[in-house]
């Protein structure tokens, strides 16, 4: 399979996968388009992180398919779907822990440039690696602890450091698990207008779950309110901030939309 | 943007670089001086047990530092490595036996070994990489034990408990000179006997001396960053794309090759292979407390505790009859320092080692973790 040139569709079909008893996403069927930015919310235990975890890989779907191109990837591993354009981060930090934070990201750029088997040159020895994973550094402004441990930064250095591997990935498909969460204040709004650039690039599709419904309004084209597994709602922001149904099972109790 | 200067305020970089850096370099030229020191060997020390102890330090120089691709960079827990080393020794140690000590029948012994190792780790690499380190971890020591019994079994081949004794190719034999002078008889240079044992010394420590640079060399490319990535999150480096049973499967037969290749030079060295020597248990531990003591995913490490450890099983007990006879006659000293205690302060040794460096010797030199 190919990746196209003018961006991927990507698209589940009554997406479904149960833990024992509990059906932890349900039959969820959806579109994304490339030049647009998805956000996905919903209550703890909606099933947000698990539907993430489906498209990219970590879990395989009890029923229903990941369509990517018109292919069926939902039996692939999720190195072969990073390879063929969904790039994901997560909800909590997954760094590597003991490696340097350039590392981190060279490691990223290495496999997107499938330099990964090379057993002879030394790493030193391919400057463009290196090069392109401090652009990244320098994106999310992390340039001057490049050498530090990445457990050694502080958490909101890690989530910044979480988000420059995602971009490092350059994939078709972009998937931000909650990137700001415990971020301090001032530190989230340039994150996530980085964020909101990347769908300028007409070829790329965003997929975004977060809680503040402030940034929620302010940089999605579209919302999916997803409730016990199951979408709930599906719209533009306006639609959404205005539904009752959204309003009485999910936002009600939060107090309001504002 | 982000507020640049703040961070590096608050960052900066870490004070202590400049002085790791200089740590790691030390470590470095150290490990430099005892190879200049291994490969001086037959000139600087002229009894024939010192040989035999630089010899071993070679080989086992070379398990060590495969063992520590797999434990310590990629973080593998395997207790086959013995098994892929005896299969290299025996692969050689068979050729000679079955064809006399020629060249062919030595390369094609070693190279059947060393396929053999490999086959080996590719199947249980394939069949259980995937499951739990625990897991895979029993899987190796099974299939070791296995081969400690077939070993055994197989004693027609195999010569069993008592193991193979065999000719080697003609230019390591003891009696065969490379340089004749006048009368015919061999060529001493600073007292040392040009003679075959040199040429199989020789042999032998630059093909470690290769395999472990090889070694080295290996951490530092791209290669070498993906596996200790998968040490650290196997989970997230699949997520970025890496196949990473194929990686878990290439440096397992790697591994497996280079402790093979260790396991037939050393057969060629020894003129003897038997489970003694390549196989048991005891060897396993021996490599891993070397690995430990040297410092785990350093590759470097693997020199000093080899040194240590090979040093301390050869000489302790001659160092210690020693001091029992300067301290006769003051109390219970000399009953302490008895050479047949010699295990003890080894033991008390390890203790100490592991309590005052839990990153090994050339793991607290390296403190700050990875270096670029």
């Amino acid at each position: 399979m190919k990746k196209q040139q003018s961006g991927s569709s990507l698209q589940t079909k009554s997406l479904s996968i149960s833990f024992g008893g509990h059906t932890a996403v349900n039959a969820v069927s959806c579109q994304f388009h490339p030049n647009e930015l998805t956000v996905i919310v919903g209550p703890n235990g909606a099933g947000k992180t698990t539907f993430f975890n489906l498209i990219s890989g970590q879990l395989k779907p009890t029923h229903g398919q990941v369509i990517l191109n018109n292919h069926d990837v939902s039996q692939m591993p999720p190195a072969t779907r990073a390879r063929l354009g969904i790039g994901r981060a997560f909800q909590l930090t997954n760094l590597f822990p003991r490696l340097s934070v350039l590392e981190n990201i060279r490691l990223v750029v290495q496999a997107h440039s499938g330099d990964g088997w090379r057993f002879f040159t030394r790493i030193t020895a391919l400057p463009e690696l290196e090069a392109k994973a401090e652009h990244f550094l320098h994106l999310v402004g992390l340039s001057s602890v490049a050498h530090m441990l990445a457990n050694e930064l502080s958490h909101g250095n890690q989530r910044k450091l979480e988000v420059a591997m995602l971009m490092a990935m350059e994939p078709d498909i972009y998937m931000f698990d909650e990137p700001t969460a415990g971020m301090s204040l001032d530190e989230a709004p340039s994150l996530l207008e980085l964020i909101a650039n990347l769908k300028n690039d007409s070829s790329k599709t965003v997929l975004l779950v977060e809680h503040k419904m402030s940034v929620v309004r302010a940089l999605a084209d579209r919302i999916i309110v997803l409730h016990n597994g199951e979408v709930l709602e599906d719209g533009t922001p306006d639609r959404i901030m205005t539904s009752k149904l959204v309003k009485d099972v999910y936002l009600g109790n939060a107090g309001g939309l504002a | 943007m982000f507020n640049q200067k703040k961070l590096s305020l608050a960052w900066g970089n870490p004070p202590s670089r400049d002085r790791n850096q200089n740590l790691a370099y030390t470590l470095r030229i150290t490990v430099g001086l005892v190879w200049a020191i291994l490969l001086l060997a037959p000139f600087l020390f002229h009894d024939v047990r010192a040989l035999e102890v630089a010899a071993r330090i070679c080989i086992f120089i070379v398990l060590v530092a495969s063992y520590d691709l797999l434990i310590g960079i990629t973080g593998i827990v395997s207790f086959a490595h013995t098994l892929f080393f005896a299969c290299g020794a025996y692969g050689a140690a068979i050729g000679l036996k079955l064809y006399g000590g020629s060249w062919s029948a030595y390369s094609l012994g070693s190279l059947a070994g060393m396929l053999l190792a490999v086959t080996i780790a590719a199947v249980i690499g394939l069949l259980s990489l995937r499951v739990k380190a625990i897991f895979f971890a029993m899987i190796t020591l099974a299939v070791a034990s296995l081969a400690l019994v077939m070993v055994s079994q197989f004693s027609a081949y195999t010569g069993g408990e008592d193991g193979l004794t065999y000719k080697t190719p003609a230019l390591f034999k003891t009696a065969t000179k490379l340089l004749e002078n006048e009368n015919g008889s061999t060529v001493k240079v600073f007292g040392t006997k040009l003679n075959g044992k040199l040429a199989a010394y020789y042999f032998l420590s630059f093909s470690c001396l290769l395999i472990f640079a090889l070694t080295v060399r290996l951490v530092a490319t791209p290669l070498g960053s993906v596996l200790k990535a998968i040490r650290e999150n196997d989970t997230r480096a699949e997520a970025i794309g890496y196949r990473v049973v194929r990686y878990r499967s290439l440096i397992f037969c790697l591994s497996a090759a280079s402790a093979a290749v260790a396991g037939s030079i050393y057969a060629v060295w020894l003129k003897y292979t038997g489970p003694e020597t390549v196989l048991s248990f005891t060897i396993m531990i021996d490599i891993l407390l070397m690995v430990v003591i040297g410092g785990m995913g350093t590759i470097w490490g693997s020199v000093p505790g080899v040194l240590l450890l090979v040093l301390a099983q050869y000489y302790l007990r001659d160092l210690m009859e020693i001091a029992a006879e300067k301290t006769t006659g003051i109390p219970l000293l000399p009953e302490l320092l008895s050479p047949e205690r010699w295990l003890l302060w080894l033991g008390i040794g390890f203790i100490l080692v592991v309590y005052f460096f839990p990153k090994g010797l050339a793991g607290a030199m390296l403190a700050s973790g990875e270096k670029r």
